[in-house]
């Protein structure tokens, strides 16, 4: 009877839920141990929930690839996920997207850098939380330039002069490959010129893409800029090759890494030059936290981005992994500042960073604007002459009509 | 002057791979240096090691296991097909065979849309089942034809007597047959297993996970956004063609007697 | 045995029917409607279909297609009769050269693209020591590279298909004409040459469909650019790359149609006697 009543007790005794597996999709990380550790201390705060990583493809377009498609199949392992900046409007206007309006006030979203705020804010609704910043950046040789130049034509003269002393270095390397990274680059010229890429290219967009064309690559880049995108242009910097370079704030830590850089140590650091009249513009990228709108486990998912959006897992993973953090006051804090003094000047351009053209569509938009502006960069068009392109045809009618009349030998 | 032929043929058909497999020996300074050397200055391993480290052995592992599936769903289906059509007298043979061949002119980015739906239905996109679906369905006809080709040249006698000794229809297809068309089936299965090994389209388009992946898309998308690791694409390369390459040379006179022998009959 | 044939090629054509028939149904179908991963499906009728007549991207590609598949196809042919013509020749070592002709083909094409992009890198590349020319971003070049590398890949089954015709010759024919005067030049063009008609017929048959759907080496080699975009790949880019469905269907839809336009076109040409002559 004891017994029986014992069991019984036991019986109804409230269980231990079972915890809550979130599945949470990123790239790889440079270093995991860091996401590791801040995962693990996620989970310890909030004892029910393990977070499980899935690590995606290491390029953007992959990445989109592989989302889209978890995404329309309503993938039951997919709770939490990383996107780029152009994406939220797009993902948005698909319905993969739950609303976080309710996680972060008015107030809160101030303290994030404002530019991936407004590319994360889409008809009105916060549809995913800033993780990190990116921006476009100049470097340069500073044991070369005295002063880093203001103005895209103050670029052109330094780097002249100082190629005329040292005829083995190039003047400068960016990305104008037929990629993502080319509406990135030429954003930055045209709108420092106070021109506009969308709808179209108005006229001083137009003045400052046939710059770009005739007295910055060529005379001062290497055509073959052309083909380059991060990596490439960015070894030809770090093998001393290249004056002033242009690329995102994750250079910085490479090129004054002994191990990778010839240049280490003698690397300066400057916003973009602008063209007169104008003022700097660095193009924004970064990534944003957002939750899958078919999930299950959302609640648990918010949990998780307010963790890492929050002050001081940015900060830790800024200290551990020099990644540039979505919220302004990390990069006033003493330790980071100690640790990363050019964080002063990197601020300023994240204030200023601004974000691509938004659209749903956006990635019909990008390819279009790099159809146009490569083809004025390169000088070609990419027309095919209708003759060229017929004889070929008609040589093989040609061939096919006389291979099968006439008699057998 | 054949001989002469016959050198620039074999220097033109090696030189390019050999080229871009001395590269997969290189480290990254080397190949930035881009000297002409066949055999590397500083040979290193790093390339495969960091072609590992991507992914490679599973990708691998998805071919094989892709490949070989629809290998074994698409011979006896062929079998079956390429019998009907070379030794029955069924009615509408012609427009059928026309019609078989005419699949394997389809698309694949016309299928592509569709059948994503449908696999997507059933959630078979990025499983490794899902390719095997259009693997099939464009394998098919070559298989078809080969095996037509060869059925065609078995005598009615052979299939007389397996009637008389009481074989019934499957019996006499699996015990009188195919021994016979061996070499048939052997092409057509070397065809349909090196077709689905190197497929790309719908490897890319179906499989997007890298645990999923095969090797076509999983080499062809190794540059990443902060990487263009040219001694891994490289190594990647070599260990996706080696085993096709042992196998084409050990087999190459099997293979090229099974396709001249199923192209053209006098 | 006889009654069983429709039994035994049922399976096989079933298949056909659901995995190849159908999608190009639906392709055709979706193709009239508007339909983006954004937006549902709104009836348009050829809407799509006008949009593509007017689009200059779109109309670059279907010539640049055109383009590829006809010099790839001839330079295919040629370059793959002269090396059947190698391959038939009986000398020592022959196994060993045709071999050697095999590795091209054994290769992926993503490897073969790979391998073509290797030799024309901006950076890395060995064609840096002859020109410093951006190959790759030049629309010349570009296109030129890409049909070099699908040449280079698919030659060697050109050149067995046409060896399996050159085998069926047999050698009395070409000793009679021997007897009857006739040099090597005159021998090829009057006697081998039209006993090969139906090989090359049918090696220019397959050649030229598979050329019109490449999309490997334009994917890995350019990923479009420089004017080297192709139908298949812009189809994919539209459907896969931007969501957008009711353009990508109707541009597959017209890669569809170009190639069934080729099809009849080949077999109204080609008399039957000569198709019977694979039978």
């Amino acid at each position: 009877m004891l017994r029986i009543a014992l069991v019984g007790l036991l019986l109804t005794l409230p269980q231990e839920p079972a915890p809550v597996e979130l599945h949470f999709l990123m790239w790889k990380p440079h270093q995991r141990e860091a996401w590791t550790r801040a995962l693990r201390d996620f989970e310890n705060l909030h004892p029910r929930i393990r977070v499980r990583v899935e690590e995606g493809p290491h390029s953007s377009s992959e990445l989109h690839a592989m989302l889209v498609t978890k995404l329309r199949a309503r993938d039951p392992e997919l709770d939490l996920f990383l996107i780029d900046v152009v994406w939220p409007a797009e993902f948005a206007a698909a319905g993969y997207l739950d609303p976080i309006d309710d996680l972060f006030s008015e107030e809160e979203r101030k303290r994030f850098f404002p530019g991936p705020i407004e590319a994360d804010t889409v008809d009105g609704r916060l549809v995913a939380a800033p993780f990190n910043v990116d921006a476009g950046l100049l470097y340069f040789r500073k044991d070369l330039v005295k002063a880093a130049p203001e103005t895209w034509n103050q670029l052109a003269e330094q780097a002249a002069a100082i190629t005329a002393r040292h005829p083995d270095l190039f003047g400068y390397t960016g990305q104008f490959d037929r990629y993502e990274g080319l509406v990135c680059n030429l954003m930055e010229l045209i709108r420092s010129n106070g021109g506009r890429m969308a709808p179209s290219l108005d006229e001083r967009a137009e003045e400052a893409v046939a710059w770009a064309r005739d007295r910055l690559i060529g005379p001062v880049a290497p055509r073959a800029v052309l083909n380059q995108r991060e990596t490439e242009s960015r070894e030809i910097f770090l093998q001393g090759h290249a004056v002033f370079h242009r690329n995102w704030p994750e250079t910085w830590k490479i090129a004054n890494d002994p191990a990778r850089s010839k240049v280490a140590g003698r690397v300066g650091l400057a916003p973009l030059p602008r063209f007169e009249g104008g003022r700097s513009v660095s193009t924004l990228g970064g990534w944003q936290l957002a939750i899958a709108s078919h999930s299950p486990r959302r609640a648990e998912a918010r949990a998780l981005v307010r963790y890492l959006a929050g002050f001081d897992v940015q900060k830790r993973l800024t200290l551990e992994t020099s990644h540039g953090p979505s919220l302004s006051a990390v990069m006033d804090d003493p330790d980071v500042l100690a640790r990363f003094p050019h964080f002063a000047e990197m601020k300023r351009v994240f204030f200023a960073a601004e974000p691509r053209p938004r659209s749903p569509d956006y990635a019909e938009l990008s390819d279009r604007l790099q159809q146009t502006l490569y083809a004025k960069l390169t000088g070609a068009e990419d027309g095919v002459a209708v003759l060229p392109a017929l004889a070929p045809m008609a040589v093989l009618g040609l061939l096919v009509f006389y291979l099968s009349r006439g008699r057998r030998a | 002057m054949t001989r002469v032929a016959a050198v620039v043929l074999v220097a033109c058909s090696v030189a390019p791979f050999a080229w871009f497999a001395s590269a997969s020996f290189k480290g990254p300074r080397e190949i930035a240096q881009r000297r002409p050397t066949l055999v590397p200055l500083e040979p290193t391993l790093d390339g495969y090691r960091g072609a590992v480290d991507k992914g490679l052995a599973g990708w691998m592992l998805n071919s094989l296991i892709v490949a070989t599936a629809t290998t074994l769903v698409t011979l006896p289906l062929a079998a079956g097909a390429a019998y009907a059509l070379s030794r029955t007298r069924m009615r509408g043979r012609r427009i059928l065979l026309g019609l078989v061949l005419a699949a394997s002119m389809f698309p694949q980015v016309t299928l592509a849309h569709t059948l994503y739906g449908m696999l997507q239905s059933v959630g078979l996109v990025n499983t490794r089942a899902g390719p095997v679906f259009p693997y099939v369905s464009l394998t098919l006809p070559l298989a078809i034809w080969i095996l037509a080709s060869f059925f065609r040249e078995i005598p009615a006698e052979l299939e007389e007597a397996a009637r008389i000794d009481g074989a019934g229809p499957v019996r006499t297809l699996v015990r009188v047959f195919l021994p016979v068309a061996a070499p048939g089936v052997f092409t057509a299965a070397i065809l349909t297993f090196i077709y689905a090994w190197n497929e790309f389209f719908f490897a890319l388009v179906l499989l997007t996970g890298n645990d999923v992946r095969t090797l076509p898309p999983g080499i062809a998308t190794m540059p990443g956004q902060y990487t263009f690791p040219w001694g891994e694409i490289a190594a990647a390369c070599v260990l996706a063609t080696a085993p096709l390459l042992a196998a084409v040379l050990l087999l190459q006179r099997r293979i090229v007697s099974g396709l001249t022998a199923g192209a053209v009959k006098q | 045995m006889r009654k069983l044939g429709p039994w035994l090629a049922a399976p096989a054509l079933v298949t056909l029917a659901v995995l190849a028939a159908v999608p190009i149904a639906g392709a055709l179908w979706q193709s009239l409607f508007h339909e983006t991963s954004r937006e549902p499906a709104r009836f348009v009728g050829l809407g799509n279909y006008v949009q593509l007549a007017r689009d200059p991207e779109v109309r670059n590609s279907v010539l640049f297609t055109l383009q590829f598949v006809g010099t790839s196809v001839v330079l295919e042919l040629v370059l793959g009769l002269a090396a059947a013509l190698v391959l038939h020749a009986k000398f020592r070592g022959r196994g060993l050269v045709r071999a050697a002709v095999l590795v091209p083909w054994a290769i992926p094409t993503v490897v073969a693209a790979w391998i073509w992009r290797y030799v024309f890198d901006d950076y890395s590349g060995l064609m840096t020591y002859a020109s410093d020319v951006s190959w790759f971003s030049d629309p010349f070049w570009a296109r030129t590279i890409v049909i070099v590398a699908d040449v280079w890949k698919t030659m060697p089954f050109t050149a067995l298909l046409i060896l399996a015709g050159l085998q069926t010759i047999s050698d009395d024919v070409i000793d009679a004409a021997r007897i009857d005067g006739a040099g090597p030049g005159r021998r090829f063009v009057h006697v081998t040459l039209p006993l090969l008609r139906p090989a090359l017929l049918v090696a220019l048959l397959f050649r030229t469909m598979d050329a019109f759907r490449v999309f490997d080496a334009v994917f890995v080699m350019t990923r479009g650019k420089s004017g080297t975009s192709v139908l298949q790949f812009l189809g994919y880019k539209a459907l896969f790359d931007q969501g957008n469905y009711g353009k990508g269907a109707a541009i597959s839809a017209v890669v569809f149609l170009l190639i069934a336009t080729m099809t009849v076109f080949y077999v109204r040409s080609v008399p039957s006697r000569l198709m019977e002559a694979d039978r």
